[in-house]
């Protein structure tokens, strides 16, 4: 360790290996639903039918990522309010100081770091609204996701019960007249293939905050050179210690 | 704000599409009894004004009573009753006549008068549907103008609150409803609508621009057409969607009417869950090549030769509810998967702009409601990441001449 610094916690193992989950399940969902969206590759062109299976394979992938991304999202939105380590709702509040703090980490960024007025040791209220819009973002991918593999249950049946498409209807049906509404229409009947959109669309807007977040994440490390980017491996920064 | 208030009510209403098939003995023998009160009963009354008799029609063209049997005990399947109630479905078809029927025709092509009319040799669903008393319809009657007129206001006086009305087409409520007038005194569909609905038992709305105004609501949708649900309301309305609606859903909703006198469990979209519970993508016959990634690419290629799924080239059976892929048209004959032609989604709200073009979703572009940029979601999504990723290259040059300056200055 560089003399006069400390090493603060900042990630609990389990946050980071939700972390890394939820990083390489987005590539294999994104991967299999640009598939799922426009077959993009043919494999084992002689084989019969029922050896190949690729588009079925794509889609079981995409749902079992589904369900790993449904499991992690409980634990997450469980963990904003009842984390024993930092809660993160405490973040997001819009309380004096939070908003003030939020500015200052906009103005850090937008000044190229000429203006550091912030406590920097902890998660502070920019990083964590930031989260907040992926982890909305992700819980619309799954409602939107979820709607559209309701669709398959057309029967009313599964083989877990009739309760789960019960539920996936009552959980899910309203994001039809919102997709609707965001994708527009001439009709007076919100539309399931606005569903579809939406969720296809959903996906970009999250790469791009994947995009934005990996190049924050370098940024700070460089130019604060507290050693951010380890926060997600090794669970700790280094921050100068107050003179 | 009502449609808001609309909306969110639609929100929490949603079903499934699941019909419960198994109530139990107990449950059947007693809505046995009931529809066997109610077919005695109509066998009491007189025949309406169609004075055919479908067992003659049945025997001019040919068709033979175990043919009409079967097709009884494939109805009675359809509409989910348990295989006793065959005789009383059978029942149920010969006394179509006893059902009057007022067909209006708004906004439309005509299509589905026209399916019941120009199908070669009718089977057994469209000869059925010869046999309903069908009191009013404008396009295939004689009497027109204020003769026409005056039909319709017997009928509905007739059998006030008592016939089942039958809409073909989308309702134009653009400029106070002028562009679409109906009759000698110029009456407005809307206005036509209303009226004749008033006093009738049941409202039926068949074909797509009935139900969710279908290709004339589409964009840019000039005359504000909109299916007859957003406008009859507190009144029992059953829609069959498709374009056209398939004869065998017609039917089968009219002698579900005959023999409970009720309408039909419906799914969220008012549409009969026996005909629309079903998803085109999971009873149709190419589903293996679609599980197996095996597509057609192009139109006549080897794909195609081979009978390959049609998801490439645009079915839509993925998002679409009707049953076409089970009973099909002209009586099992084929229908447009079957010919190699994908689903355009003709049952579903806005399938005209949604739904009916040649590729996947993900490949078409969407179209603005007024107008405006046509993109695909990937092309839309590529230009978001590029702004992203060309506002973090003007960032991270901007950090590093910061950076170097301080450096300097240090
Ligand atoms: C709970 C989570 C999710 C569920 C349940 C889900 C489910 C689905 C379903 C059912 C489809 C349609 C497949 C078909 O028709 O056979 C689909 C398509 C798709 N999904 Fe997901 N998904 C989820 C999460 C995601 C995520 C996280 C992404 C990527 C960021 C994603 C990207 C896509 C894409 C691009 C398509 C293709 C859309 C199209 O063009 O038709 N999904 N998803
Ligand atoms: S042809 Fe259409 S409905 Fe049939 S399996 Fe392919 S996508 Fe599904």
């Amino acid at each position: 360790m560089k003399p006069g610094y400390k090493q603060v916690k900042r990630m609990t193992a389990f946050m980071r290996l939700n972390h890394w989950v939820v990083a390489f399940s987005m590539i294999g969902a994104v991967l299999t639903g640009l598939y799922i969206g426009h077959p993009y590759y043919q494999s084992m062109i002689a084989e019969p039918a029922v050896v190949k299976y690729v588009m079925a394979w794509n889609r079981w992938i995409h749902f079992m990522i589904a369900i790993i991304f449904d499991v992690s999202s409980i634990v997450i939105a469980y963990l904003y309010f009842f984390s024993r380590f930092e809660k993160p709702y405490k973040k997001i509040l819009p309380t004096g100081q939070n908003i003030k703090e939020f500015f200052e980490v906009l103005l850090n960024l937008i000044t190229l770091n000429r203006r550091k007025n912030f406590d920097s040791t902890h998660s502070d209220s920019f990083n964590t609204v930031f989260f907040l819009m992926f982890h909305l973002l992700l819980a619309w991918l799954l409602l939107t996701g979820l709607q559209l593999y309701v669709h398959g249950l057309a029967s009313g049946e599964s083989s877990i019960g009739a309760w789960w498409p019960w539920m996936l209807h009552l959980a899910t049906d309203w994001t039809v007249p919102v997709s609707t509404w965001m994708v527009g229409t001439t009709s007076p009947t919100p539309s399931i293939m606005d569903v579809r959109t939406v969720h296809h669309m959903t996906m970009w807007i999250v790469l791009a905050w994947v995009a934005f977040h990996i190049y924050y994440q370098v940024w700070r490390t460089i130019f604060w050179k507290e050693g951010d980017i380890g926060i997600v491996v090794s669970g700790t920064k280094f921050v100068k210690e107050e003179a | 704000m009502a449609d808001k208030i609309e909306g969110v009510k639609k929100l929490f209403t949603s079903k499934s599409a699941r019909v419960e098939t198994n109530r139990g003995d107990a449950y059947y023998a007693k809505l046995f009894e009931k529809c066997q009160a109610r077919i005695d009963e109509l066998k009491t009354q007189q025949p309406i004004n169609n004075r055919l008799d479908i067992g003659d029609v049945l025997e001019t063209q040919g068709i033979e009573r175990r043919d009409f049997l079967k097709w009884a005990s494939a109805v009675t399947g359809m509409l989910m009753l348990p295989a006793s109630f065959t005789p009383l479905v059978a029942d149920a078809a010969l006394l179509m006549n006893r059902a009057p029927v007022i067909w209006l025709e708004l906004s439309d092509c005509a299509g589905n008068s026209e399916a019941l009319l120009r199908s070669d040799g009718p089977k057994i669903d469209e000869i059925v549907l010869d046999i309903i008393s069908l009191e009013f319809h404008e396009t295939l009657q004689a009497a027109s103008g204020h003769q026409a007129e005056k039909q319709l206001e017997d009928a509905m006086e007739t059998f006030k609150d008592k016939y089942l009305l039958f809409v073909e087409g989308a309702i134009p409520m653009g400029n106070n409803g002028t562009f679409g007038t109906i009759g000698a005194s110029g009456e407005t569909m809307h206005d036509h609508l209303v009226r004749v609905a008033k006093h009738a038992a049941a409202v039926v709305a068949v074909g797509s621009c009935a139900t969710f105004g279908g290709v004339p609501a589409a964009a840019p949708n000039p005359t504000g057409a909109v299916g007859v649900m957003d406008v009859i309301k507190g009144k029992p309305l059953i829609n069959i969607p498709a374009c056209p609606a398939n004869p065998a859903n017609m039917v089968g909703v009219i002698i579900h009417y005959i023999l409970t006198g009720q309408v039909p469990e419906l799914d969220s979209l008012l549409r009969p869950k026996f005909a629309f519970g079903y998803r085109i993508h999971d009873n149709c016959e190419r589903r293996a090549h679609f599980d197996a990634g095996e597509f057609v690419e192009e139109w006549g290629d080897e794909g195609a030769k081979n009978n390959f799924c049609l998801y490439k080239v645009g079915c839509k059976g993925p998002m679409t509810f009707n049953n076409c892929s089970i009973v099909r048209y002209n009586e099992g004959v084929n229908w447009p998967v079957g010919v190699g032609r994908g689903c355009i989604g003709c049952s579903e709200p806005d399938f005209w702009d949604k739904y009916a073009y040649e590729r996947p979703m993900a490949d078409a572009n969407i179209k603005a409601p007024t107008g405006g940029v046509e993109k695909t979601v990937d092309e839309f999504g590529l230009g978001l990441l590029t702004a992203a990723g060309i506002g973090i290259g003007i960032h991270a040059a901007a950090s590093l001449v910061a950076g170097k300056k301080e450096e300097a200055g240090e």
